[in-house]
């Protein structure tokens, strides 16, 4: 035998763990993105003024999942994704749909987070969250309404 | 050793799960975010089918939305859809409500609105109601009113409107009593969709003329701006024309200078024939029994006050608020046709642009404009009736009058008459101000400065002789009249029940000749 018993295994092990560690990834971006959040149809509105916004080349997750640890990304993705899931086959989705308190804290923090140098000397505490003042950042809710909602989506 | 094993053999799962993963995402992932795009529709209905039912086969979920206006139990705080007579502010719902202007008879006296005015109830009892107002004489053969007031009322006004020509307008309003079904014809689908493929028209020839005149084809025009078109078919300010410059009695929108007060009370200068000194050439719709003064009726100027408001200014429609997307029937997400205040649907309506906001706060902020609308708008309906008191006086004092007696007389009816379509024009519309916030405190600051300016002329005409008479509270020099109708004015009693309605004359004794449809002699 010309390969060692032993050291087969251990790269086909090594070869898995790649594809593993490659897909998880790849699977972790690409539900980040505007394509697979867009791809319920609930979302179609959002996701077509995120891609009319300021925001357009950022991933859906860039401001609405933490960002300061991959543990509460996943942790609060994965709440998020499974709430979604549910509420979207089995529960009621509401007519119009509006972040809950708990993402609007996170998005806040991202704003904060990529705007550091912009913050960094202004007291941020004039206002409870930066699209107080910032009202056209958020998914372009100035839109005229025909131009982003039509029935049956 | 053996969890190592474990492991490993737990190994080729997460790749099978991985790829699953990652082939399912690629699927997904590829789905492109469609352009917002109308549905299209194709049905089997003919363009001129006018029936409401016809619809509800191939649109059953909005069918059940349009049948939600027949909710007549729900009101806010100002307005709603519990029908009750306007002036009524003594007796609870449903006779009256704690909001009312108690003057609206002494206003009207001398016109049909004097026998009755309710609050309008949602569009499917547009011809149960419009067949026992007693505003149509019902105890006659003639209705006293054309076959006009079918316009937006019915679904098959566009039909007559093809059959008869202009013709149309000036028929008699009992000739069609019995050809309407009371729900399939009540105004409906046809009105505002094509029924072959349920695309926004315009089916009112008033609406189609008066743009056209202001330089406006609805067929060019976007569909965010079909959103409000549709509903500026019927919620406008109107007249019957004269028929000194047109086809008689023909619906017509008074929109050649624009859209503020002013501007229609300038059109209506040089639209009528009347010969009335000081007067002359300007539309009356009727003249105060009172205080003889030429007078506009004001309808509903919801579009026009809308239009230069901070939503309409800004492009937000009739639609989006009134008619904002609802899912029903599980998921599918339609617009609803439960036309009604937005104030009870505050998520649905406002939320959608005021996602920062709450609720309850919006609701206080609407609060807030129609609270003060409302109050002002009281102060201008008294100003109003001390107007027509004050001519009224004038008129009748035989003392040594001005000098120029006759020319502030001219001029004091023609404030009062201002100042009433001014009062009018906020009165008859539907928001408490809401529409557009400023125009409507401006407007009622106007007529409340006309009507009181009326009143100064009035008493310098009778050489400040009848200044006393108008001093105090205007409910103890005019009081409210509560009680007046068709069948009342039959009785001399009624009649000395109160000094402005002396001037009425008195109708001969006669019994109902229709009621709803049936002819009961």
């Amino acid at each position: 035998m010309p390969f060692n018993n032993k050291w087969f295994l251990v790269s086909i092990a090594l070869a898995l763990l790649i594809i593993t560690y490659a897909g998880a990834g790849f699977s972790m971006r690409a539900t980040d993105k505007p394509p697979f959040c867009g791809s319920c149809h609930v979302m179609n509105e959002v996701v077509r003024t995120q891609q009319r916004s300021i925001h357009a080349k950022l991933t859906c997750n860039e401001c609405h999942a933490p960002q300061d640890s991959l543990v509460s990304k996943m942790i609060f993705k994965t709440r998020a994704g499974m709430r979604d899931i549910y509420v979207n086959t089995l529960g009621t989705v509401p007519d119009v749909i509006q972040a809950e308190p708990a993402t609007k804290e996170v998005v806040n923090q991202n704003c904060k987070h990529c705007h550091l140098m912009t913050v960094l000397n202004i007291d941020m505490e004039s206002k409870a969250y930066c699209t107080d003042c910032h009202r056209q950042v958020p998914h372009f809710k100035k839109l005229p309404i025909d131009q982003r909602r039509v029935a049956n989506e | 050793m053996s969890s190592i094993r474990r492991l490993f053999s737990a190994v080729p799962a997460m790749p099978a799960a991985a790829v699953f993963l990652v082939v399912s995402l690629v699927f997904s992932g590829c789905t492109q975010i469609p352009e917002p795009q109308t549905p299209s529709y194709e049905t089997k209905l003919e363009v001129t089918e006018t029936g409401n039912k016809a619809f509800s086969e191939d649109f059953p979920l909005h069918y059940q939305s349009y049948l939600n206006n027949k909710d007549d139990t729900r009101m806010t705080e100002y307005a709603g859809s519990v029908p009750h007579d306007k002036h009524d502010g003594i007796n609870p719902l449903p006779k009256g409500y704690k909001h009312a202007q108690p003057y609206l008879k002494n206003l009207w006296m001398g016109y049909p609105f004097s026998y009755e005015y309710k609050r309008a109830r949602g569009h499917v009892y547009a011809i149960y109601d419009i067949l026992h107002i007693d505003r149509i004489n019902n105890y006659s053969e003639q209705a006293g009113l054309p076959a006009t007031c079918w316009n937006c009322k019915t679904n098959k006004l566009p039909q007559w409107h093809e059959t008869y020509g202009d013709d149309l307008w000036a028929m008699e309003f009992h000739e069609f009593r019995t050809q309407v079904d009371i729900d399939d014809n009540t105004i409906g689908c046809n009105l505002c969709h094509d029924p072959r493929n349920m695309e926004l028209r315009i089916t009112s020839a008033p609406f189609n003329e008066a743009m056209l005149r202001r330089g406006i084809d609805w067929k060019q025009a976007s569909r965010n701006e079909m959103r409000a078109y549709v509903c500026g078919q019927c919620h406008v300010e109107y007249y019957f024309q004269d028929k000194a410059h047109g086809p008689a009695a023909k619906v017509t929108f008074p929109w050649d200078n624009g859209f503020t007060p002013e501007d229609m009370y300038e059109y209506y200068k040089d639209k009528g024939s009347t010969a009335t000194p000081g007067f002359e050439g300007n539309f009356v719709d009727w003249t105060h029994a009172v205080s003889k003064t030429p007078m506009l009726k004001a309808q509903h100027p919801e579009f026009e006050t809308w239009i230069d408001g901070p939503h309409g200014a800004a492009g937000v429609t009739c639609a989006d608020c009134h008619m904002p997307y609802i899912r029903v029937d599980g998921k599918k997400k339609i617009s609803s046709h439960h036309w009604t205040s937005p104030l009870k649907t505050i998520e649905q309506s406002c939320l959608q642009c005021h996602a920062d906001k709450q609720p309850e706060y919006l609701k206080e902020r609407v609060l807030f404009t129609q609270k003060r609308t409302w109050e002002q708008l009281l102060i201008a309906q008294e100003n109003s009736v001390r107007a027509h008191e004050a001519v009224r006086l004038a008129s009748e004092y035989e003392g040594e009058r001005h000098p120029d007696y006759e020319s502030l007389m001219i001029r004091a009816r023609e404030l009062t008459r201002k100042g009433q379509w001014f009062w009018d024009i906020v009165s008859a519309e539907n928001s408490v101000g809401f529409h557009n916030p400023v125009k409507v405190m401006e407007t009622l600051a106007r007529s409340q400065q006309y009507s009181a300016e009326a009143v100064r002329l009035a008493v310098q005409a009778a050489n400040y002789a009848i200044g006393p008479e108008l001093e105090g509270d205007i409910k103890d020099i005019v009081p409210p009249i509560m009680e007046h109708s068709r069948k009342l004015q039959q009785s001399q009693a009624h009649l000395d029940s109160h000094k402005w309605l002396q001037y009425l004359p008195l109708l001969p004794p006669a019994e109902p000749v229709w009621d709803g449809q049936e002819k009961l002699r």
